[in-house]
């Protein structure tokens, strides 16, 4: 597989507000996300000459965006797609520009997830009628994430013996992420008896298991090592991504087993080589946290650890800051609030930078005091390679490895 | 012909231009489970495609297969999400592996269908009784002239394979 290794860079990364109630459009939390990527990056609206963003119908395109910032394309691109965009756009944007088509492309995702179109198939998506792919499933009660994802994860607990406890472990270390987190929606650390004690949502699933369905806008600018040369912040290098992987039978995956495998099986194959390291070399995750049990799996699949002792390895402290390879950080999807993927990779290049937004009181210029304690510090001391993973069910996932 | 059928709140629309449904649902409603085979390879394949995952052949006719399989995973619903399902939970969707062609082509493919748990008159089956590895027949809940759904039902067959259920 060809590599475009140190090539391309992360230079500017931007969000709004998570909450729960935006009040506003997704093309007005768009704006604002974008502008504070450019800023971010030392760049102007002018600098900017392509555009990547995704959505499932619920979201503004680039167009209006653009024209609110005063931006004029090279290149632009509207991507029906949910999780696992980000990885994937991030690939998209490199090729993009190594075709010569543009010189920086933003890449955003802006949603209403909790006030207007939630993702579960309530709110403005509950009328939707049922018709085609949606017949092998929706008309049995099952339609949310949640319930499409399920049985993966049970028959996951019947071939390896994984439990509810061992899972619970994400959540407790998401948590306590969040609570050095000033942005986070959730920030009170739990136990594994909170997220055990949690109301069943469908079994195998407790609440806690869940993700927090969010308002928000978000954005990632990528431009080549040329251009990021004379940025003001510290570029963040892309040494391999891969993108919207799958397995067989991506119109019902329950066909081609094992299902307790997941479509990081293949793109680890793609991703580690183009990096030219091994899982072993990653000094920080962030994983798509859908749900605690989809980190569980991924970090499994891509080789963490062997196959079937995911359970384990979530448990056993590795994933928390302290640990040897936080998972993270920002307490993401579960804690800090839903992006469908894009602040997994956000928190990666703060991470890289040395500048996490932490409650440190010089986080900003990279000093930071290591103490993990509620309300202090969440930056990984001397984090080097970090590695997203990207899920958008068990059959499609992306991932990206990017270094300092 | 067939109009949108309503159920649990949804509207199922099937229309008369579609050439995945409209025939797997009208010998549902005979009360047969069929699936699609290619005519060139044999293999069989379930939902309805348009070309064969392991030959490409075009050529297909509808089979019908036995409709008897084993739990080979499932999800009990605690909270709905779809307001017509509130009043059944909790209740249990299960993905059934049936009989015919398990392990063809290859030791993990199998004809695999999901849909719900339910007793005789289709309520669903209490949450106690779900276990992967429990025997199950189709069974075919009627919704209109046109349409029935396929929904699976316990045997008293001997479980296939090691049983297993949550715990708790
Ligand atoms: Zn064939």
């Amino acid at each position: 597989m060809k590599t475009l290794r140190d090539k391309y860079c992360i230079v500017g990364v931007g969000e709004t507000e998570y909450s729960r109630s935006s009040r506003r459009t997704t093309r007005a939390m768009a704006v604002e996300a974008i502008r504070k990527a450019i800023i971010d990056a030392g760049l102007k609206a002018a600098d900017v000459d392509g555009m990547l963003d995704y959505q499932g119908g619920d979201s503004t395109l680039a167009n209006s965006v653009a024209s609110d910032l005063g931006i004029r394309f090279n290149f632009y691109m509207d991507v029906m797609g949910g999780g696992s965009s980000t990885e994937a756009l991030v690939g998209l944007a490199m090729g993009a520009i190594e075709a010569g088509m543009c010189n920086t492309v933003a890449i955003y995702r802006s949603m209403n997830g909790y006030s207007e179109f939630r993702i579960g198939g309530t709110g403005a998506r509950a009328a939707q009628p049922v018709r085609g792919l949606d017949l092998a499933q929706v008309p049995y009660g099952m339609r949310s994430a949640g319930q499409s994802f399920a049985p993966t994860f049970m028959r996951h607990m019947y071939e390896y013996g994984t439990t509810s406890e061992q899972v619970a472990h994400v959540r407790v270390a998401h948590s306590k992420h969040a609570s050095q987190n000033p942005k986070a929606l959730l920030k009170e650390r739990v136990t594994v008896q909170d997220v055990l004690n949690s109301r069943w949502i469908v079994k195998p699933l407790h609440l806690l298991d869940c993700c927090l369905e969010t308002d928000n806008a978000t954005c990632i600018i990528v431009t080549s090592v040329e251009r990021a040369r004379d940025l003001k912040p510290r570029p963040v290098y892309i040494m391999g991504v891969a993108g919207r992987v799958s397995k067989p039978r991506l119109d019902f995956h329950w066909a081609h087993g094992p299902i307790s495998r997941v479509a990081g099986y293949y793109a680890k194959d793609i991703v580690f080589p183009q990096a030219g390291i091994t899982p072993e070399d990653i000094d920080v995750t962030g994983s798509y946290d859908a749900f605690t049990f989809t980190t569980m799996l991924q970090l499994e699949e891509y080789g963490f650890c062997k196959k079937g002792e995911g359970g384990a390895y979530v448990s056993s402290g590795i994933i928390e800051l302290g640990g040897k390879r936080p998972n993270n950080t920002s307490g993401s999807h579960l804690c800090e609030g839903y992006t469908h993927g894009m602040s997994m990779v956000i928190e990666n290049v703060r991470q890289l930078r040395g500048t996490v937004d932490d409650y440190c009181p010089r986080a900003a210029e990279g000093v930071h005091t290591y103490d993990y304690s509620p309300g202090r510090c969440r930056q990984v001391k001397d984090a080097e390679i970090s590695m997203n993973l990207g899920w958008a069910m068990p059959a499609t996932g992306s991932a990206l490895i990017m270094r300092r | 012909m067939p109009q949108p059928v309503q159920y649990r709140g949804m509207t199922l629309i099937v229309p008369d231009n579609d050439s995945e449904w409209k025939e797997f649902y009208e010998h549902a409603r005979a009360h047969r489970l069929v699936v699609r085979k290619c005519n060139a390879c044999g293999l069989m394949r379930y939902p309805p495609t348009h070309a064969c995952p392991w030959c490409m052949d075009l050529g297909w006719t509808w089979q019908e297969v036995s409709g008897r399989g084993t739990i080979y995973s499932y999800e009990i619903v605690a909270h709905a999400i779809q307001p017509g399902f509130k009043e059944l939970t909790p209740y249990a969707v299960v993905l059934v592996e049936l009989d015919e062609q398990r392990g063809r082509p290859t030791a993990d493919e199998a004809l695999r269908v999901i849909a719900n748990l339910v007793k005789p008159d289709f309520t669903p089956e209490p949450e106690a009784n779900v276990a992967i590895g429990k025997r199950v027949r189709v069974v075919f809940q009627d919704l209109a002239d046109h349409m029935a759904l396929p929904q699976f039902t316990l045997t008293e067959e001997p479980a296939q394979g090691r049983v297993w259920r949550l715990p708790g």
